[in-house]
């Protein structure tokens, strides 16, 4: 089988923008999108806010430096500079590139694209389409892959990416609707499979295949993965499902009240209060919450989002999404009362370790999107970046994978690695495996948000690896009871398990390793931000035993020195 | 109990039948109805895309004579219903489309307000009447009937403009006439679907299909007639069955009856006089 | 702790690896009220059969792959909520649980979607640009507030196809356009950047497409982003009517209704089908003029013209 040029892992933002990319740079390219779901399903479409870039629309003042500097810091210094001065300075011709494609972007008065402040930004600098920005933009990715005739494999399962320590070969899927396993042979593979955010489970608002496939098999194929102890806990979670309310609903005006009555944020963030960057808000809460100021319910504790001061018209006009989404899931119309919110886990800073034109340490292999880490956001990504993360750097992978591909000659895939995983496949249907994959995915969720989560400590910590060093020794017994070869989601779900409980091993012992406070990763044995041993990014392998192994490495810095981080 | 009746195409040509059948009871019930003579066709579900200002003026216009005698309208075709109720939807809801028809309606010494309702001849008299009133008067109680209800789209689709009278998935109203009249209803799959009466002339195929399916439904359901209170899906369904039934290869006969008949028949009528024989299938 | 009660789940079972055919499984678990339908059927897939087979993804309404029938409507598992959907069950407390229609069957409620993927393609359900490849990027577009109101509720839709399932034309034949297809044409329709609307509306023209949906207003009714799809499948063919594309049977159907109104104030039922398909095309209605003529009820070819429609002229003067 002759090789494609590209084979693109996973079909959300990142995905999407790169194979349009690759075919704008070559069109005579044979390119491949490979996705475990349709491509309009993919979790691009869940991110509600905005897309930032410095277009000066609103604030005629904005400029690529200001927000190159809110990055760095919302980042806790922490970002590689190089890559967010590209971040940001794409920016501009990233959103703009898709108003002309049709993104239909919300609009100013004078009829340019509408501007609204955000978390962490100086300046009204995050653009919107109503609170559906990522569907929107997703869609029109779609629209866009169609008219170039993009050829997608939807609903093929990612097995494993394939390489021979030289180059890239390839990845294995399997086929979801016939359960064929395949090799795809490539010269290139851009992973853009998205975050690992739901191994937290039931405390995140992430889709139910956000569980770090591709970042969890680039891990098992000897990449190096980055800050993986990184992950984002967004302030504003429903109670029940944790299902987000964007923070556009802040950037309207919404307050976070306790129960005293009490803008609490004054505590914490006096001058930006609720628009404080996502890591300060949702520590804010929880301590609320520890000091006894959050609501009681049978889901947990909470505090309050209150929308009604703003009026009826304007919910309904630039929150639609998020109004029904309180009254489908909590049953409360913000129009009336106030949302119940908690912080859940939302965004996973960490992923496969890439340079700014996405390249891994394979030639051949790329990564971009929220399952790479470039590093834009470092210890915490401010709101409106992540979609922006996706147009630049899907664009970025796609030119240089395009570029790249015709100068590589890949060996083929070998039968010993798809034997391999036939192997262990069927395992899992063996009779004497007892081990019920809901009840390992939640115990891994509980520890991971009682040890891994907002606080941590070091007990906690290795309390945290210790349940999922046994988590991992129980899914060895794990079952596949549907025996079925026609589109097993029982089998997908235990894949998803497997990778998940990988990645929470990377989790658990990079915030055991980084004794310090930076970002989202806060210590309470350590609570303050450590330059001098911590200034560092941290890196993990997977050695031959099947252990996490971690290292670090510096951070690239620029004009930026680094400076306390307040707001 | 006095209404503007509104006149539908359908019933005073094709299917003179459900107007007469109407009009021969509704003095027994004391309803008078007065017929807006210079009222013009809805549209029929049509006009609001040729040309949606013409739409708006012509159909707040025919509200604007039932509004000049102060009485609520009625009309017993589902279409013109959705057409009236949709103009006068747009018409409250956006003042400047009101003003825009009230400025040529002017010329005519009409003026459309609002006030006036459309209504459903089904939901005058279930809610109106009242079906307690309405058993009362029953003389034929149809207990010996088995009765399979077509609603129609347009009496409950789209809901927003249907007045809360039916959820479209779980109707109700019609049957809970049907019981009052004495009848039976039997349980089908196809109460609240389609009949393709509006593809019956550019894709008559898939229309046909369409109401083969409710055809072989109430068939099948052993129902004894299929009631509608549209006569458009009357057409559909009578005077296509046999189309209909070809397409899924079935043979039989089901009688399609209009919601004036079925009325009239529990109010001692026979079907002669309610032209039930004038129908294609009976 | 929250109320809970005993709820029975119907479900639709079909793998075609082992089925002969389809059939439905009962299951009995305890639900407390605010979980959804997609909670309930998790639970009962973690706990009770993992073969159950269904898609499911964002959990939060804005993917669209839960999409399935739920008491013989099609909606999305995930924004359902269980104790809501008692009062739709035809048995007390059984909640049945379904395939959407008018695809075919992969495995339970899991369907056949591409061909929801082929007529978006059909249909050319993208923007071309005027801006040229090489100067993308370099400025915004100027579009009005007003411009951006008429698509943007067509941008809301998620490709759920619940619309699609609902549609009655889809039942009668696949090949039909299909509601969310008709509903992104017109978004493209609208769209001011867009560079290939002559060709869409070319492709919407032909047979199985825009003049074929049948007004009944399920696609509507189904909308789990409550987009009024009608005002679409209206908007694309008012699009043909301002572009005076007059060759289509759908088109000239119409378009009688309009004149009659200003000629008499009714319809002229007499004659519609020749004035839609032409003296040959309308043969095929033969059969249905013999029928009505039997029993006395062929319409007459005089319609009464409306006591004053000097006004009724007026209006179609005065307002275009």
């Amino acid at each position: 089988m002759k090789p494609y040029d590209i084979i693109i892992v996973g079909a959300g933002g990142a995905g999407m923008y790169a194979a349009m990319e690759a075919l704008q740079t070559n069109p005579g390219l044979n390119i491949a999108v490979v996705s475990k779901v349709y491509p309009t399903r993919s979790h691009t479409s869940a991110a509600q806010g905005g897309v930032n870039a410095a277009l000066a629309n609103r604030h005629k003042d904005d400029t690529v430096e200001l927000h190159i500097f809110d990055t760095i810091k919302g980042s806790d210094y922490l970002a590689d500079q190089d890559a967010a001065t590209l971040l940001c300075e794409m920016a501009p011709y990233v959103v703009r590139e898709m108003e002309n494609l049709g993104a239909p972007f919300s609009r100013l008065e004078d009829g340019t694209i509408a501007q609204r402040p955000f978390g962490g930004a100086q300046k009204y600098r995050c653009c919107y389409c109503a609170d559906r920005t990522g569907h929107t933009l997703l869609q029109t990715l779609f629209e866009q892959c169609m008219r170039k005739g993009v050829k997608f494999f939807s609903e093929y399962y990612l097995l494993s990416i394939e390489h021979d320590g030289k180059t890239a070969q390839g990845i294995v899927v399997m086929n979801m609707q016939t359960g064929k396993i395949e090799a795809m042979p490539a010269k290139t593979v851009i992973i853009a499979t998205g975050g690992y955010a739901k191994m937290y489970w039931q405390k995140s608002s992430n889709a139910a295949g956000s569980t770090g496939d591709g970042i969890a098999a680039a891990l098992r194929a000897g990449l190096a993965l980055e800050d993986m102890e990184f992950v984002q806990f967004h302030p504003t979670g429903l109670r029940k499902s944790g299902l987000l309310i964007s923070e556009g609903a802040r950037g309207e005006g919404g307050y976070l009240v306790n129960n005293k009555g009490e803008r609490f944020m004054s505590r914490y963030a006096p001058e930006k209060m609720e628009l404080g960057p996502r890591d300060l808000v949702s520590r804010s809460i929880e301590i609320e919450i520890n000091e006894g100021r959050g609501f009681d319910s049978d889901a947990g504790q909470y505090m309050h989002l209150d929308l009604r001061h703003l009026g009826g018209a304007l919910i309904k006009e630039r929150l639609p999404q998020i109004r029904q989404l309180a009254i489908d899931f909590e049953g409360v119309d913000p129009i009336d009362e106030p949302i119940p919110i908690r912080p859940t886990a939302h965004y996973s800073m960490g992923g496969i370790d890439a340079d700014i034109n996405g390249a891994t340490a394979i030639p051949g292999i790329y990564a971009a999107g929220e399952c790479s880490c470039i590093s834009v956001h470092g210890a915490n990504r401010l709101g409106g970046n992540s979609l922006l993360e996706v147009l630049v750097f899907g664009k970025q992978a796609g030119h240089h994978a395009a570029v790249t591909a015709s100068s590589l000659n890949p060996g083929a895939i070998s039968t010993a690695s798809v034997e391999k995983i036939q192997k262990e496949i069927e395992g899992y249907s063996h009779h004497d495996r007892t081990e019920r994959y809901s009840d390992l995915r939640e115990d891994l969720g509980k520890t991971l948000g009682a040890n891994a989560g907002i606080y941590r400590t070091r007990k906690k910590l290795e309390k945290g690896v210790a349940d999922i060093m046994e988590i991992k020794e129980r899914f060895k017994k794990v079952h596949v009871k549907d025996a079925s070869a026609v589109f097993n989601t029982n089998l997908f779900q235990v894949f998803e398990l497997k990778n998940m409980i990988h990645l929470a091993e990377t989790v658990a012992r990079g915030a055991l390793a980084r004794e310090e406070s930076r970002g989202s990763h806060s210590r309470e044995d350590f609570p303050t931000r450590d330059d001098k041993k911590w200034h560092k990014h941290s890196i993990f392998h997977m050695n031959e035993a099947g252990e996490v192994i971690v290292s670090d490495k510096p951070v690239t810095m620029g004009k930026h020195e680094l400076q306390e981080r307040t707001y | 109990m006095k209404y503007a009746y509104y006149l539908s195409c359908i019933n005073e040509s094709l299917s003179k039948e459900a107007e007469y059948s109407l009009n021969i009871w509704t003095k027994d019930l004391g309803i008078e109805l007065v017929p807006l003579e210079e009222g013009t066709c809805c549209g029929g579900s049509n006009l609001d895309f040729v040309n949606p200002d013409q739409f708006l003026a012509i159909n707040g216009r025919n509200i604007a004579l039932a509004e000049k005698l102060g009485l609520d309208m009625i009309t017993s075709c589902n279409t013109c219903l959705l057409g009236l109720r949709h103009a006068k939807h747009i018409l409250d809801t956006q003042p400047e489309k009101k003003e825009m028809i009230n400025a040529v309606l002017k010329e005519e010494g009409l003026e459309y307000t609002g006030k006036s309702e459309v209504k459903h001849l089904l939901w005058v008299l279930v809610d109106d009447y009242g079906l307690d009133k309405l058993a009362a008067k029953v003389t034929n109680p149809l207990t010996d009937l088995k009765f399979a209800p077509f609603y129609g789209c347009h009496i409950l689709r789209p809901s927003p403009l249907m007045g809360g009278y039916d959820n479209p998935n779980n109707p109700h109203t019609l049957e809970d006439l049907i019981r009052a009249l004495g009848g039976n209803v039997v349980e089908y799959n196809s109460k609240n679907k389609c009949c393709g009466f509006h593809t019956l002339i550019v894709a008559e195929q898939e229309s046909v299909k369409l109401s083969g399916d409710a055809v072989v439904d109430a068939i099948d359901a052993k129902a004894d007639y299929i009631v509608t209170p549209c006569p458009l899906c009357h057409m559909s369904l009578d005077a296509y069955q046999k189309d209909g039934l070809s397409t899924k290869n079935r043979q039989g006969k089901m009688p399609i009856i209009h919601l004036p008949q079925i009325v009239g028949m529990a109010l001692g009528y026979t079907e002669k006089q309610l032209g039930i024989d004038k129908h294609v299938v009976v | 702790m929250d109320e809970k009660k005993d709820i029975y789940f119907k479900i639709y079972r079909y793998n075609p690896e082992v089925d002969q055919k389809p059939f439905y499984d009962d299951f009995k678990i305890s639900v407390e009220r605010g979980v959804t339908i997609l909670r309930a059927i998790n639970y009962i897939k973690d706990h009770v059969d993992s073969s159950l087979s269904y898609r499911f993804y964002c959990q939060a309404g804005i993917c669209g792959s839960c999409a399935m029938r739920v008491n013989g409507v099609s909606k999305l598992a995930c924004t359902t909520q269980v104790w809501d959907e008692l009062e739709n069950c035809k048995e007390k407390d059984m909640i049945t649980i379904e395939p959407l229609n008018n695809f075919e069957i992969i495995r339970d409620m899991i369907v056949d979607y591409k061909p929801v993927i082929n007529k978006l393609e059909k249909y050319i359900s993208w923007v071309t640009p005027k801006i040229k490849q090489a100067d993308l990027g370099k400025k915004e577009n100027i579009i009005s507030e007003a411009e951006f109101k008429v698509i943007d509720a067509a941008t809301d839709c998620i490709l759920c196809a619940a619309c699609f399932s609902e549609c009655s034309m889809m039942s009668a034949n696949k090949e039909y356009i299909s509601p969310l297809a008709l509903l992104k044409a017109f978004r493209m329709v609208k769209d001011s950047r867009d560079t290939r609307s002559d060709e869409r509306m070319a492709v919407l023209n032909q047979d199985h497409g825009m003049w074929d949906c049948t007004h009944c207003y399920r696609c509507v009714e189904a909308c789990v982003k409550n987009i009024p799809i009608m005002d679409a499948i209206q908007g694309v063919r008012n699009e043909a009517f301002i572009r005076k594309q007059n060759g289509t049977e759908g088109y000239k159907h119409a378009n009688a209704f309009a004149q009659d109104i200003r000629k008499t104030g009714r319809l002229k039922e007499a004659t519609i089908a020749i004035r839609t398909k032409g003296i040959f095309g309308a043969a095929g209605m033969l059969p249905f003029a013999i029928r009505m003529t039997l029993r006395g009820r062929m319409p007459s070819m005089f319609v009464k013209t409306i006591p004053g429609i000097k006004h009724v002229r007026n209006i179609f003067r005065k307002i275009k």
